[in-house]
Formats: C-alpha cells, sequence, structure tokens
C-alpha cells in the first residue's frame, strides 16, 4: 500500500522531544490574562520519506505544532532537533538557511500567494532567496517544477486570481518543492478545495513524495484524508497527542476514546450495526482546559481518576502509543490474560 | 484561533485590570507630557542663541556674558534641561524674557479672551454640526444631505485666514456692520467665533454622518428593526447611542484645542488671546512663554484625550477588548 | 489601530484621525477636479513660460491696479500689488512653490510613517510601544503649534519648512503600514516568503510595499490638502515660505493689508487654495472610494 519508510536505524530526520506552546490571552479589558496551552508536552518523530497525519478539531493546537516543527515559533518547553541539530533561533541567518530544507504548504493558497506578481516569478522566489542554479537556469526550473505539479508551462505568467483553487494550491506546493526540502509541513492543504479535487491533491501529494523523497507531516481535521496519505497517524485533543500509531490499525480499532468517536464520525459501510460512540458535552475549549484527563468532560468510560490524573502517551503491547487510563487497564488486562 | 490578543505569557495576569487600565492611561498621559517639555527645551534650547536675539548684535560682551548667567544660558544644556524639569515639577514655568514677568501669569491673562471665542465656538459646533451630520445621514441622498455634504467639504477646504478675511470684507467692509478687529466689545467677537465655528460644524458633521450611517448600516439595527420597532425607536435607542461613540473623539478633540485652536483666527482678527501671544513669543524667542503655552496645550490635550479614553471604555464594552489589545 | 486582525470598528481616541469624508461621487465633481489638478501642475511646471513679467518686478505707477474684468487693464489682468508688481505673476509663482512644498512634504511625511509602521510591525515589542505612543502624540498634539516654535526658532529656510511639514500626517501611514504589514505576516503572503527563507528586507520591498502602495496612496491624496493648508497657514502668519519668495499662503498674509483698498491681492491666491485642496479631496475620496474599502 504504501512504499516502506526508514527502519529507524541512526538519526530521525525530525525529532520533537516534548515541547509545549503557551499563550497568554486576554478576552477583554477587564478579563485576566488567562494562559492557554495550545501544545502541551508533544513528542514525535518523522523519518526521511515518511508521512505523519497529524488529526484533530480546531483549536487543538495542530497548527501550532506544525509551526513549531518548521521552527517557525519557537517552544516554551522541550527541543526540536531537524536532521541531528537543534533548531537555529527564530530569523537568523541559519534559521533563515535552513529554511530551503524544511517547507509549508498553506492551508489557504490564495492568501499565501502574493496577488500581485505572476505565478512563474513566486514559484522562482526560493532560488533567488537561497541563491540556488544560474538566474539564467531558474526559468527552465520553473517549468519544470510546474510540470511536477501538473501545471502548464504558459500558467507561469498567470496571476494567483486567474488560476483555479486546485491550480493556486498546486501553485504553493511548486513553490515549496523548488528547493527540493526534506520536510515539508501541509497545514490543511485540502480543505480549502472542492471535494471534488481533494483526492487529486491528495495523490499528486504522495506521487511527488514517491518521487522525491521528502518527509511529510499532513495536518487536518479530516480523519479519511489522513488516513489516505499517512503512513502513522497521531490524533491530537487539546494539546497533546493522545493516539498514535498505524493508521489502519487507528482507524478500526481506536484505542483511545476521543480516536473512537472520530472514527466512528467516518461513514463506514462496512461497519454497519456496530455501536457508534457520539462525542457529548461541550467542544473543547483551549483556555478551560479540564483537569486531569481534558478529555473527561465528553468521555463515555471516563472514571475518577481521569478527573485528577494526566494519563501519559504510553507505547500498548502491540506497540500503539494511546494516552487513556482505561486503555493501558484494558490492555494491561489483555497482556495478564495473554500471560495465563 | 478565537481573535484574541497572543502575547506570550510571560506578560503576567492583572487582578484589578480596572485600576491598571487607569493607571496605564494616566502613565502615558504623563509621558506625552514629559515629550512635550523635552521637544520644547529641545528644539528652543539648541535652535539658536536667545542672548544673540534678545540683546541687540553690537552689545558689550560683558552685558551679554551677564544675561546668559542670569538666565542660566551659560550651564550645560543637560544641566539646563534637569533644573527646567525640576523647576516645572514644582510648578515654576520660568519668567518672559522680554518684561521679565512670570509666564504662567502672562499666559493666565489671555486664557479668559481665548475662550471668548473659543467656547462660544465649540456651542456652535456642536448646536449644528452633530444635528446636521445625523439629519444628513437619516436622509441619506436627499438635497439637505447634499447641501451638508457640501457645506462640510467647504467647511475643510476653506482656510480659516481665508474665511475670517471673506467675513472681514463683507460683514465689516462692505456692509460696515460689526467691527473688523479688537476686543472692545462682544460685537468683536462676532466675526471670529462665527469662523471658529462654522469650519468645525463643518467637520463635526460630516464626521457624525458617517458615523450614524455606519451604525445604520450595521447588522444589528436591522435586527432590531425587524423585531417590530419602529424606525424613528430604533434610531433614537440604537443608531444615535453607538454613533455617538466615535464621535465622542472629535468632541475631545475640539474640547482639548479650546485653549491653542484661535492660533490663525486670533492673528486675522487682532485678538489678543492665547494664540496671539503665542504667535508673538514665538517671534520675539520668549523660551519661556512659547514652552508654558506648549505645555499648557498639551496638558489640556492630554486631560481631554483621557477623559475621551476612559468615557470609550465604559460607552462601548464591546471595544475594550479590541483597544487593551493596542494599548498594551 | 490596535491589533490588525480585530474588527475595530473605528480609530482608537487617543488618534484623532481625519473624520471619514463621503462626497457625492458625481463623476462629473471627480473630472472638474481632475481638470483643475492637471492645470495647477501645468502651472507650476511652465511658471517660466507663462508669467507676464518677473514676480518681482515693480511696475510704480501702475500701483494697486484692479484686474482687468474690474475696470483694470489687461496689461495686468490679475491686477497689481501695492509695488506695482503683477498679481498674475506672482500667483503662477506662488502655486509653483507651494506646490513643491506640499508634494515633497507629503512625499516624505508617506516614507517617514510606512518606514515606521513596518518596523513596528516587524519588531513588535517596544519598538512597536514607541512608534505608536510618538503616533499617539504627533496625532494629539496641535501640529501648527509644534510647527509654530520649530519654524520661529530655527529660523525659515525652505528645506526646514519642506522638513517641517514632513513630519506632519505621517502618524497615519505608519498605523496603515503597521495594520496591512501585521496582518499580511500573520496569515498571508509575508507570513509565506519569510518561511521561504527571505530577508526582512525583501518581504518588505518586494512584497508588502507594493501590496500596500494603493492604500498608501490614497492616504497621500487625503493629506496633501492639509499640507496645502497648513503651508499657507503658517506663510499666512509670516512664518512659513519668506520674501522674495512667495508662496500663496504668503500673498493672502500680505494681501490681507490692503483688504480695504485692493481685496483682488488677496482673493486670487485665497481662491487658488480652497480650490486646490477641494479638487485633491476630492479626487482622494473618489480613489479610496474606487480602489480602497479598507480606508473608511
Amino acid at each position: 500500500m504504501h512504499p516502506r519508510y526508514g527502519t529507524g536505524l541512526g538519526m530521525s530526520l525530525l525529532t520533537v522531544t516534548n515541547v509545549g506552546r503557551r499563550y497568554a490571552m486576554r478576552r477583554g479589558l477587564l478579563a485576566r490574562a488567562v494562559t492557554v496551552h495550545a501544545v502541551d508536552g508533544v513528542s514525535l518523530s518523522l523519518e526521511r520519506g515518511e508521512t505523519l497525519g497529524l488529526v484533530g478539531e480546531s483549536g487543538c493546537g495542530k497548527s501550532t505544532t506544525g509551526r513549531l516543527v518548521l521552527g517557525l515559533e519557537a517552544p516554551d518547553g522541550g527541543a526540536v532537533h531537524f536532521d541531528g541539530a537543534p533548531m537555529p533561533a527564530v530569523g537568523d541567518a541559519a534559521w533563515r538557511k535552513l529554511r530551503a530544507r524544511m517547507q509549508m504548504v498553506f492551508q489557504d493558497p490564495l492568501g499565501a500567494l502574493d496577488r500581485r506578481l505572476p505565478i512563474g516569478v513566486q514559484v522562482a522566489e526560493p532560488l533567488e532567496i537561497h541563491n540556488l542554479l544560474n538566474p539564467s537556469d531558474r526559468p527552465a526550473r520553473v517549468i519544470e517544477l510546474l510540470g511536477a505539479v501538473g501545471l502548464r508551462p504558459d500558467q507561469a505568467e498567470r496571476y494567483p486570481h486567474e488560476l483555479s483553487g486546485g491550480q493556486r494550491q498546486r501553485a504553493v506546493l511548486a513553490r515549496a518543492l523548488a528547493t527540493n526540502p526534506d520536510l515539508l509541513v501541509c497545514d490543511e492543504p485540502i480543505s480549502a478545495l472542492d471535494v471534488s479535487i481533494q483526492a487529486q491533491a491528495m495523490n499528486l501529494l504522495m506521487e511527488l513524495q514517491a518521487r522525491l523523497g521528502m518527509a511529510i507531516l499532513f495536518i487536518s481535521h479530516d480523519l479519511r484524508a489522513v488516513r489516505q496519505v499517512s503512513h502513522r497517524i497521531a490524533v491530537m485533543y487539546l494539546g497533546r497527542i493522545v493516539e498514535m500509531g498505524e493508521p489502519d490499525a487507528v482507524l478500526h480499532d481506536p484505542a483511545h476514546p476521543y480516536a473512537r468517536a472520530l472514527a466512528a464520525a467516518i461513514p463506514h459501510p462496512g461497519l454497519r450495526g456496530q455501536t457508534r460512540p457520539v462525542l457529548q458535552g461541550d467542544p473543547p475549549n483551549p483556555a478551560d482546559r479540564p483537569s486531569g484527563c481534558a478529555f473527561h468532560p465528553r468521555c463515555p468510560i471516563a472514571e475518577a481518576i481521569c478527573r485528577t490524573s494526566v494519563p501519559a502517551l504510553l507505547p500498548r503491547q502491540d506497540g500503539r502509543q494511546v494516552a487513556c487510563h482505561a486503555a493501558h487497564r484494558s490492555d494491561a488486562g489483555v497482556h495478564r490474560e495473554r500471560a495465563a | 484561533m478565537p481573535p484574541t490578543d497572543r502575547t506570550p505569557v510571560s506578560t503576567g495576569k492583572g487582578r484589578r485590570d480596572m485600576i491598571r487600565f487607569i493607571a496605564i492611561r494616566l502613565l502615558r498621559s504623563l509621558l506625552t507630557i514629559a515629550l512635550v517639555v523635552t521637544f520644547a527645551f529641545v528644539v528652543l534650547r539648541l535652535s539658536g542663541d536667545p542672548a544673540m536675539l534678545i540683546m541687540s548684535v553690537d552689545a558689550p560682551p560683558e552685558a551679554i556674558a551677564a544675561f546668559r548667567r542670569s538666565w542660566g544660558l551659560d550651564e550645560p544644556l543637560w544641566t539646563q534641561y534637569l533644573k527646567y524639569f525640576g523647576a516645572i515639577l514644582h510648578g515654576d514655568l520660568g519668567r518672559s524674557m522680554r518684561d521679565g514677568r512670570d509666564a504662567i501669569v502672562l499666559v493666565a491673562e489671555r486664557i479668559p479672551a481665548t475662550l471668548a471665542l473659543t467656547i462660544p465656538a465649540l456651542l456652535i459646533k456642536l448646536g449644528i454640526g452633530i444635528p446636521a451630520g445625523v439629519h444628513a445621514a437619516l436622509h441619506r441622498d436627499s438635497w439637505s444631505d447634499r447641501l451638508v455634504m457640501l457645506a462640510a467639504v467647504a467647511g475643510f477646504t476653506v482656510p480659516s485666514f481665508v474665511l475670517g478675511l471673506l467675513l472681514v470684507l463683507i460683514f465689516a467692509v462692505q456692509l460696515g456692520w460689526l467691527p473688523s478687529g479688537g476686543q472692545e466689545s462682544w460685537r468683536h467677537a462676532i466675526l471670529p467665533v462665527i469662523t471658529l465655528g462654522v469650519g468645525g460644524a463643518a467637520v463635526l458633521a460630516r464626521f457624525t454622518r458617517s458615523a450614524t450611517l455606519e451604525v445604520l448600516g450595521q447588522l444589528y439595527i436591522r435586527t432590531a428593526s425587524a423585531k417590530g420597532l419602529s424606525w424613528g425607536r430604533v434610531v433614537r435607542s440604537h443608531a444615535l447611542p453607538n454613533a455617538a461613540i466615535p464621535t465622542v473623539t472629535i468632541v475631545g478633540f475640539m474640547v482639548g484645542s479650546l485653549i491653542a485652536g484661535a492660533v490663525v483666527v486670533e492673528s486675522v482678527f487682532s485678538w489678543p488671546g492665547v494664540g496671539r501671544l503665542l504667535v508673538v513669543a514665538v517671534a520675539n524667542r520668549d523660551l519661556a512663554v512659547v514652552q508654558c503655552i506648549l505645555l499648557l496645550v498639551a496638558a489640556t490635550m492630554v486631560t481631554a484625550n483621557l477623559i475621551v479614553d476612559l468615557l470609550y471604555g465604559f460607552l462601548d464594552p464591546r471595544l475594550r477588548s479590541a483597544r487593551s489589545a493596542g494599548a498594551g | 489601530m490596535p491589533e490588525a486582525p480585530l474588527p475595530v470598528p473605528s480609530p482608537p481616541p487617543a488618534s484623532v484621525a481625519r473624520p471619514p469624508r463621503r462626497l457625492s461621487k458625481t463623476p462629473g465633481l471627480v473630472l472638474f477636479a481632475l481638470g483643475w489638478i492637471a492645470t495647477m501642475l501645468l502651472v507650476a511646471l511652465l511658471a517660466d513660460q507663462l508669467m507676464p513679467y518677473a514676480y518681482t518686478a515693480l511696475d510704480l505707477r501702475n500701483r494697486l491696479t484692479p484686474p482687468a474684468f474690474l475696470s483694470g487693464t489687461w496689461a495686468h489682468p490679475l491686477g497689481t500689488d501695492e509695488l506695482g508688481r503683477d498679481v498674475l505673476s506672482r500667483l503662477i509663482v506662488s502655486i509653483r512653490l507651494s506646490l513643491i512644498i506640499a508634494f515633497g512634504a507629503t512625499m516624505l511625511s508617506a516614507t517617514i510613517g510606512t518606514l515606521l509602521g513596518f518596523l513596528a510591525a516587524h519588531f513588535r515589542g517596544w519598538a512597536e510601544q514607541i512608534v505608536m505612543a510618538l503616533a499617539d502624540f504627533q496625532a494629539a498634539m496641535p501640529f501648527l503649534i509644534l510647527a509654530l516654535s520649530v519654524l520661529a526658532f530655527f529660523g525659515n529656510a525652505l528645506g526646514l519648512l519642506v522638513l517641517l511639514l514632513g513630519l506632519h500626517g505621517w502618524e497615519r501611514y505608519a498605523r496603515i503600514a503597521r495594520g496591512l504589514a501585521i496582518s499580511a505576516g500573520a496569515q498571508g503572503y509575508a507570513a509565506a516568503v519569510r518561511q521561504l527563507g527571505a530577508s526582512s528586507a525583501r518581504i518588505y520591498g518586494r512584497h508588502v510595499l507594493p501590496n500596500i502602495a494603493s492604500t498608501l496612496i490614497v492616504s497621500m491624496t487625503l493629506v496633501f490638502p492639509e499640507v496645502i493648508l497648513l503651508e499657507s497657514g503658517l506663510s499666512f502668519l509670516g512664518l512659513g515660505v519668506q520674501p522674495p519668495s512667495t508662496s500663496l499662503g504668503n500673498m493672502v498674509g500680505y494681501g490681507r493689508e490692503y483688504l480695504t483698498r485692493a481685496p483682488w491681492i488677496l482673493l486670487s491666491p485665497a481662491a487658488v487654495i480652497v480650490m486646490t485642496t477641494f479638487a485633491v479631496s476630492v479626487v482622494g475620496d473618489w480613489l479610496r472610494d474606487r480602489l480602497d474599502p479598507t480606508l473608511r
């Protein structure tokens, strides 16, 4: 189904260790500043050629995680290592140089493009910035890049508003690929596109990855899209990863009750008749984070301990990582049964 | 993410935000005044040697040296500045270099004359400008709206000295109804007050009109009218109070310029107010008087702004969060 | 303005910007205004060719001659002043000088304001606080008072006058540039280019500036008439342009002494001031409505 990725030997391309990011948020002049833990103790790693899908509701911190991974923001705690080296300080020369190796694909391609410059000029911009190739060779490279993402050479002359949404996203992708990056962070890359062309865009992404071998962090609220492109997925809830594992496993046998609710929301022709846990309670508010397991007010199987103690993200027997008291206990139970 | 200000957490969490808000505003106001004092000092002291200007060029060097010593002009600028600041903190604004009287007294003497022009003018501005603006907004694109707008544009584009001289030409020179300058009777005040009032009324009318139009166009007004309230009621109870909020700003500015808003008009009509004093003091390089006026103007302006700011916070809770973000 | 992404319905009170203006959008009026501006520009450019006399030339036999349409002579179509100098010639030279000053000052304040706005947007934090405090200060102080003190004490060199007037209105460009740069950086093209590794000079020079240029140009057309009015006011008070140079404002100032005997000396420059500020305001409003709905 997917090309197998790195074996995990040696250094990962990207290692994120226990990063956190807090914001002070004020809701009014007379209100107190509230500390919002947008991201709280997230760890993950990414190999060359691998796609990690990051999924969760809006406000769960997945976009902030993307920005931390790229080094666009410095974490308040923890560390990000790229290719074995710590992330340089935001904005310095080393940081700017590193941009050539890690790129971002945005949710809103129209906003990410300069409406006053033709597409070709913008695709060539990373080459100019990082002084790659001879100026005379750049037009050919632009044509090549446009071709790689399925745009015609004559579309280099077009302005962003003259293209369709899907074409704009392809242009953004071409610009991101110009420097042959090792890592691509795609933040909701398809949610602004028509449903009819979302599949096309995802296929293009996978095809490019197979050809160019970059790692992808694919951020989306759409579990189906994430499953289609990812080698592994991580489910986030209120700033923390609650479950991480192989996409089919997480989808067909979710261990965390939140992941179960997400998976159940996907229409499944084959699974009719099964009970579907439905999310109850209020949607999460990052500024008012519940104590203990942040999911407990909405959780159908919450217990006393869930209100007081934050569950750690621990590997189960099958290698899947889950942050849930109940899931770990049942896993331990299964283990005991097996042992018996 | 909700549209709120995001700053790193270290900014702290104030418990008494109300007091904090007022304290910050007060601090900012004091800072502005300190800035004005510094500005005045730097500009006035560095620009030239007042001794050479006050004394005649061929005055004996000993006389010039004595003059400088007596005014502290021979000390380093830094010392002069600190002394000046210290003196101001003690309420001492220096003495006029021309006649040796206290600058503050000299200026205070002129304030009633200026207020005699600016307060009636302010009443004209409010009395004509706001009703005209509201009327124009409520009858948008009618002939009266166009008339108000035309008058408003004219009020902006005709400088006060041109308007004043035109009035003199018509009512004093041609018709001989009113005096052209001086301060002998209340009749002398009529032309300057009209000159000041008309321009301001035009500005205020234009501002009020667009503020009202904006509010009228907003969704919640439409919601209110959908609930079956009469249009007149909607206008009175929703539109006007909301339109008043931005209008407070411009009125605050007008109140703030009560003391210094008549420089040109006082010159046109030879009216012995603060503005006239300023022009003369500037021409004479009378440092203490100019600084005193600058400070007075700044203090009035800053106080008016402070009041407007606080009023704003209370008038419109919607703005509190938005404004606090920029207030920092 | 405070944070760019916030919906702020009106400017903060500390910053009394010019009130929003909405003129009638009659194209006829705009055409007339454009025609007037073009005429003024032509007059300024061709001043030397258009002047019937040198603007300082005396004609002592024809002192205080009324204009041709008021029983004067066609030798001096707009009459002469107290020294027999030709009012038309002086008017032409005044138009040129007043326009040069206003143009220079407008460019200057646009440059200063945009730069400071970018600085505030780029560094945020205390740099932004300083710029915004300065902007508040500038907006809160009556500019005429500040200008008066500076001019009288530093003398009246033309360069200084332009420099000083160039400080008028910078805070408006600064607010606009800051707000637009912040929003472009928050989620838009500027953030995208930045994460490509672009230098700040590239982001602001190549991307942000061209994108906000139309908004800035519209603001310039709104500041320009104010600068003309300021210059003429200062010159009227005798503290702006100094003789023998002449500007529209000081023609009015000097003509004032002959108000009863020779009102034409001040009426023609006064009319030009009014017409020009009116025309530029009309065109500015029209441009704003056409090009830029973000400015109100």
